[in-house]
């Protein structure tokens, strides 16, 4: 393996003006315009605060982004399909209600609790495919009556215990609270990278001894470039405390939903579907089933996030879903490359949207701007991002049928 | 009718079909030989899209028979026609335009493996770099999304996609109707190639010429009724727009 590093390193230098042109023109790096605007709200931010880029305050915000980001993973499988649900944030404080009234007031096991607040998020993501999928009610409307149907459901089970509950159960209290040291942060992550490495090796020799497939410079770049990612970001977070529980819950979200809509069968139909729904029917796929199992599976994770807010925040509030965390999870889906229109976009993106989203968050609360000014500079990083994809994409079709 | 030749692959009788109150078709009838390329033409509303989903499955006709190589068939869903071999190139492609070539060719029939359904991507170029051999076309690399295609090479994706999965039959809805001259030339190369390779082909146009080029016979409905079926040779351009028009007078002028 190393003689086959070396030979290509040795390409690397020789193409080396051909690989960023390349890089530029590639179509699946539609998240460079999210990456080159975090790396941008990072520097003015610890140019206006030098406390934001510290491992104290990275730590804190990678836990920020957890939630958003779950939901935006959720938005995104449906986003994908060229639909919409509205109703992930209330769902998933019927989640948190479910879970908090299980374990405080009807003192039942932990683990039957966290399976049926989960069940609850993914009973109403099924509800809401069935109307989509088989009778064809427009997402929006299912959606927004499936929030106001889990609004109605939280305050029934919350009302009565003042809106809120505390939970005291020690399973949220660990995923809220507690960090993996740093030996073991950076045993895992480094195993889980040379398993990666190593599968998308073989699978990228593979397809260049067939005579197809991306360049050895490219590849190795984007592994490279993956591993610094990788080391920068455990370093920081093992400098504080550790990689939150939170986070790791989230990234193994995150990872599995790539797996199923990058490597998957089910993904490439969902894909196909968003793409195109009469192309996807005639060729065979069966359209209802990948809507309805995109709506559910959404649930699936609406629901978890839900729990994970319940444990970061320590307690189930009904307040939680009158915020702006259903508006949030859509932004982060939208600034992270996903097209409104469907088949286009990545759940990478709901990944940095988040970060997007919950750094200028965090970084305004550090230079102690008001909430008006965060509204604003949101909304035109979501507009900045939604353009900025709509003029690259006409662009790219323009040049393509010229 | 016609004593079944060895040479016939499809023959449709009789077919009709009601759409509420409207009569698509009242009596299509013709057939389809092997290594042939047969023009199906008509006016607009003759008949010629319904005819051609009754017989992909995409909207099954009220009556009458499809008999495929000598033997009745039920079309009741695309799937079966799928099944039996039949595939259709239609007129708006019927491409995913985010997804890349050889996901197109290989959509809903993707090769999988391992309890997860892992996508086989590479064995699958592998494929489809044979199929688009044989057609001699040429398409940049296999995992560029269709939207970044020229319109001849959406249709070329297209039609490889129906070699890929058809083994008797294609049908084609107008593949030159969008395309200009030099890919027009190129489409109807390959219609010509399909063919040869003894497919039964099945071409919807409006354009005359190509039919002269392409065509060994010429199926003509109006009203949802065939009113000539005949070889090419025997026709000349004007008796076939008379025969689209229902003037059937001679006079010069095309469609």
């Amino acid at each position: 393996m190393s003689a086959v590093n070396q030979m290509t390193t040795a390409q690397n230098n020789t193409k080396a003006p051909g690989w960023t042109q390349r890089l530029v023109s590639s179509t699946d790096l539609g998240m460079m315009p999210v990456i080159a605007a975090l790396i941008a709200i990072w520097i003015v931010f610890e140019i206006l605060n030098p406390h934001f880029l510290t491992p104290r305050n990275l730590s804190n915000l990678s836990a920020q982004i957890v939630v958003t980001g779950t939901l935006a993973l959720a938005e995104t499988l449906v986003i994908l399909l060229g639909m919409i649900d509205l109703s992930i944030g209330w769902s998933s404080v019927v989640a948190a209600s479910v879970f908090s009234v299980g374990t405080v007031f009807f003192n039942l096991p932990v683990w039957p609790c966290v399976f049926l607040a989960i069940g609850a998020s993914v009973v109403i993501g099924f509800l809401q495919g069935i109307l989509v999928s088989r009778v064809g009610v427009p997402s929006f409307v299912v959606s927004l009556g499936g929030a106001m149907i889990a609004e109605g459901l939280v305050l029934a089970m919350l009302t009565q215990h003042g809106g809120s509950v505390p939970l005291s159960d020690d399973l949220s209290t660990a995923v809220g609270t507690l960090d993996v040291p740093a030996l073991w942060s950076w045993i895992i992550s480094l195993a889980l990278f040379a398993l990666f490495a190593i599968v998308s090796l073989r699978r990228h020799t593979d397809r260049r001894r067939r005579g197809a497939g991306e360049a050895h410079s490219l590849f190795f770049a984007k592994l490279a470039f993956m591993l610094v990612v990788l080391v920068i970001g455990i370093g920081l977070l093992c400098a504080y405390q550790g990689v939150p529980v939170l986070l790791v819950i989230f990234l193994a979200a995150l990872f599995a939903c790539a797996f199923l809509t990058k490597s998957m069968r089910f993904g490439r139909h969902l894909y196909a579907v968003g793409g195109n729904v009469e192309a996807a029917r005639r060729s065979g796929i069966n359209v209802r089933f990948v809507q309805l199992a995109a709506f559910t599976l959404a649930g699936a994770l609406v629901g978890l996030g839900g729990l994970l807010d319940a444990a970061r925040l320590g307690v189930a509030s009904a307040t939680v879903g009158d915020s702006d965390i259903m508006l949030n999870a859509v932004a982060a889906a939208v600034i992270g490359g996903t097209s409104l229109f469907g088949g286009r976009g990545s759940v990478y993106g709901a990944f940095f949207g988040a970060l997007v989203i919950a750094s200028v968050t965090n970084g305004m609360d550090l230079i102690g701007a008001p909430s008006s000014v965060r509204f604003g500079v949101e909304g035109v990083i979501l507009l900045a991002a939604i353009t900025i994809d709509t003029i690259l994409r006409q662009r790219r079709m323009r040049s393509g049928r010229a | 009718m016609n004593s079944a030749s060895s040479h016939d692959l499809l023959s449709v009788k009789g077919l009709h079909k009601k759409y509420g109150a409207v009569t698509a078709l009242r009596d299509v009838s013709f057939t389809v030989r092997r290594g042939e390329v047969t023009a199906l033409l008509g006016d607009n509303g003759a008949g010629k899209s319904t005819t051609i989903k009754a017989i992909a499955g995409v909207a099954p006709a009220d009556s009458g028979s499809i008999m495929l190589e000598g033997q009745e068939v039920q079309i009741r869903r695309p799937a079966d026609a799928t099944g039996l071999g039949i595939q259709t190139v239609y007129q708006d492609l019927a491409l995913c335009d985010n997804l890349g070539i050889c996901a197109n060719l290989f959509l809903g029939r993707e090769r999988v493996s391992g309890p997860f359904g892992m996508l086989r991507d590479v064995d699958m170029e592998e494929e489809a770099r044979k199929v688009l051999k044989t057609l001699r076309v040429n398409l940049p690399a296999l995992d560029t999304p269709v939207a970044a295609l020229s319109g001849g090479q959406r249709q070329a994706v297209a039609i490889a996609r129906a070699v890929l999965w058809g083994k008797k039959i294609v049908i084609m809805d107008e593949p030159t109707a969008a395309l200009g001259v030099a890919q027009t030339a190129e489409v109807l190369r390959l219609v010509r190639d399909l063919a040869e390779q003894g497919f039964g082909v099945i071409l919807i146009t409006h354009n005359m010429q190509n039919v002269f080029e392409v065509a060994d016979s010429v199926v003509v409905l109006r009203l949802g009724q065939t009113v000539m079926e005949e070889r090419k040779s025997d026709l000349t351009p004007e008796e076939v727009v008379g025969c689209i028009t229902g003037s059937r007078t001679t006079i010069g002028g095309m469609a």
